[in-house]
């Protein structure tokens, strides 16, 4: 029994810390842009496809292969991303910033409709899954006769790294400090001289680049990546950030913990849990947002009249 | 270029040739979409469609003069409109796939309508239509397959199930609100979703087969209509049936259009505190907004699954209702018109895009994102409410 709870207090933190960087990219688009940009979780896996055309074409146009060479792709396929994120945002997602919210949905459902098929045709046999192989293997100590991998580690201290690095950046920054004031209110950014086109670049940058991150992790963590796991990612990532409360940081981490959470208990306790354990997410959302209706630690909404 | 307002009101001649020969013009464009092959006749079409509405943007006294003209002889506008949609199968033949399309887009219709209640008079988002379109399909055709009960008996079971569906769902609006509200609306959506594909008695995920044919008077509905010796496929009972259903779904969002409820929505929609302060009853209006949908959704749904006679839980996913609403947005929100050509035009330009073989969903993706770009209001934007003294 207790074997079993520490592998699922691991499974709990690695897929909790996942959903996290989801959730924060969520959240921090948002906060920004009052755009709910729903093709997030398609953005954040195309990372595992370019990282995996990145390997093969390391291996094959300069000879080099190996667990490092695997890193490095990944990074490449995270900044990659990242430069997607602005180039959508250019493209497409910012016109719809002054839009109503429905419009900026559908609008933004929609674009993840084409960058899941943009993925299907364009890597070869995209409709099937693919291999995704550890970032790193091995294991790092045993806890009783638990064994914890580097990988669960390398998760866990990443995330932590993440989070640390964008609170840094956040708070202490010119650009994080404008970050924050566009987030607060636009126009009065505007007029304090902020460029919102650079916040906005930015945003999106780090909000895609971490997502990548996120896809990543989750693509190793599975062992596996297909075209569709997006919208997966993205219905949780998007949920994690909701019942925390979007614009918070610590509650897109919260909301990603909880989330994580409820589906490592339906999978561990209840009988046939695995099958039944979006069930369970989803109604939790739905108890949270009725007593929560802004999340866990969103601001209440005030009415203005 | 703008005419004056009072060359507007047309004569009763001018206003019956209009209205009988723009009907016909529809419907033989209509005709020749449903029958385009290959992908330069649905590109060419689609071109014309573009400039029609190219025109109709830069002169906006056409779409006064047909309103004004519609409104002048409705007896003849209803006439054309019957004769038109009652004589479509004959024009088609036997031409099944057409006639399938052709239900399915008319079921859609109804979805659209079902969701502008909210969406589009009274500005809710509701990611769970197709939910409430699904629990209409499942409750019908459990209660035909387990108990053998008549379509007629399920179909105001199955609307009665979905309806108390749309009142749970219409709780939360209470108290959340736009994208909280979306997400709400979500979640419902994938539980119900998740749960028809776990649960053994839905069938799982391999659903539900072997749904009994309705009939009418002793005329099952799975044998071909013979109406005064022309012989029309089976298919076309089901398309009297939708078509139907349409007709109900059309002076339902009519009557509440018109009504308290449908302004009391509108109210609700330009100002949700303003309303509040009139002495509007905001959180009964908004479930009641949900309750409706559901209804209209379930009786779709019912359709549907004595049509198709297999139904699964992929029928009814997130994206059918992320497709219901792109419907709403394209057809332009709170107009019954747009919303209907809105729901043809998704129905059918999927199935046409055929053509492109692989990339359909790519190329409808993009459209839609185009779309939304370009015309945000939507075909048929919302009119202003008229009141009193209409001409």
């Amino acid at each position: 029994m207790a074997e079993l709870l520490v592998q699922q207090l691991v499974n709990w933190i690695t897929l909790g810390c996942i959903y996290a960087l989801l959730a924060i990219g969520f959240s921090l688009i948002f906060g920004v842009l009052n755009v709910i940009h729903f093709s997030h979780g398609d953005v954040a896996m195309t990372a595992p496809f370019i990282s995996l055309a990145l390997v093969q074409l390391l291996a094959t146009a300069v000879g080099v292969s190996g667990p490092a060479w695997l890193i490095v792709a990944a990074l490449a396929a995270a900044l990659a991303v990242g430069v997607i994120g602005i180039v959508l945002d250019k493209t497409v997602i910012r016109r719809f910033r002054d839009a109503p919210a429905m419009m900026a949905l559908v609008a933004t459902v929609a674009l993840g409709i084409v960058i899941r098929e943009l993925i299907r045709h364009l890597y070869p046999q995209g409709s099937n899954p693919h291999a995704f192989p550890r970032l790193v293997s091995g294991v790092a100590f045993e806890v009783g006769t638990v064994p914890i991998s580097w990988f669960a580690l390398l998760v866990v201290l990443l995330t932590i790294a993440l989070v640390a690095l964008l609170f840094f950046f956040l708070k202490m920054t010119p650009l994080g400090l404008r970050i924050r004031a566009a987030s607060e209110d636009r126009v009065i950014a505007r007029m304090m001289g902020i460029r919102d086109t650079r916040v906005f670049r930015a945003t999106f940058f780090i909000a895609s680049a971490i997502g990548a991150i996120a896809g990543l992790l989750f693509a190793s963590y599975a062992g596996v990546t297909r075209f569709d796991f997006g919208v997966m990612a993205g219905l949780l990532g998007f949920s994690a950030a909701v019942i925390g409360g979007l614009g918070s940081m610590p509650g897109a981490i919260l909301g990603g913990l909880i989330i994580a959470g409820i589906e490592v208990l339906a999978q561990t306790f209840v009988p046939d849990g695995a099958s039944y354990r979006l069930v369970f997410v989803f109604l939790l959302v739905i108890v949270v947002l009725i007593f929560r209706p802004a999340g866990l630690l969103g601001r209440p909404v005030m009415e203005k009249v | 270029m703008h005419a004056p307002a009072s060359s507007v009101a047309p004569g009763t001649g001018q206003a019956i040739a209009f209205t009988v020969l723009s009907q016909l013009a529809g419907a033989a464009f209509l005709y020749f979409v449903l029958k385009a092959e290959g992908g330069w006749q649905i590109v060419g079409l689609l071109a014309l469609l573009g400039a029609g509405f190219y025109l109709l943007e830069r002169l906006p006294w056409i779409t006064d003069y047909a309103m004004a003209s519609m409104a002048r002889v409705p007896l003849v506008t209803f006439a054309t409109a019957a004769v038109v949609v009652l004589g479509f199968p004959f024009v088609v033949g036997s031409n099944t796939y057409v006639l399938h399309l052709l239900i399915v887009a008319q079921l859609y219709a109804v979805l659209a309508l079902a969701l502008n209640f909210q969406l589009g008079s009274a500005n809710i988002p509701n990611f769970a239509t197709g939910a409430s379109y699904g629990i209409g399909a499942y409750v019908s055709a459990l209660l035909a397959i387990n108990f053998g009960l008549s379509f007629w008996l399920t179909l105001p079971l199955a609307a009665l199930a979905a309806t108390l569906f749309g009142f749970v769902i219409g709780i939360p609006s209470m108290r959340t609100r736009d994208t909280y509200l979306a997400l709400v609306t979500i979640a419902f959506g994938v539980v119900v979703q998740q749960l028809l594909n776990n649960f053994d008695w839905t069938g799982g995920p391999n659903g539900l087969v072997g749904i009994p044919a309705p009939s009418l008077f002793g005329h099952s509905f799975a044998d071909p209509l013979v109406v005064f010796g022309w012989k029309l496929p089976s298919q076309a009972n089901f398309y009297y049936l939708s078509a139907a259903l349409v007709v109900v779904a059309i002076i339902t969002a009519h009557r509440l259009h018109g009504s308290r409820i449908g302004l009391a929505w509108n109210a609700l929609r330009a100002d949700e505190i303003a309303a509040k302060a009139q002495g509007i009853n905001v959180a009964w209006y908004k479930v009641l907004a949900f309750a409706v949908d559901a209804f209209l959704a379930a009786f779709a749904g019912t359709i549907y699954a004595f049509y198709v006679s297999y139904i699964s839980p992929d029928n009814f996913t997130f994206l059918v209702s992320v497709t219901i609403m792109t419907m709403v947005i394209v057809g332009g929100m709170d107009n019954i018109f747009g919303v209907i050509v809105g729901a043809f035009l998704l129905t059918i330009l999927p199935e046409k895009l055929r053509a492109f073989a692989d990339y359909r969903l790519l190329f409808f993706g993009v459209v839609i994102i185009g779309f939304l770009m370009i015309r945000p209001q939507g075909l048929f934007p919302q009119r202003m409410r008229r009141y009193g003294g209409e001409p």
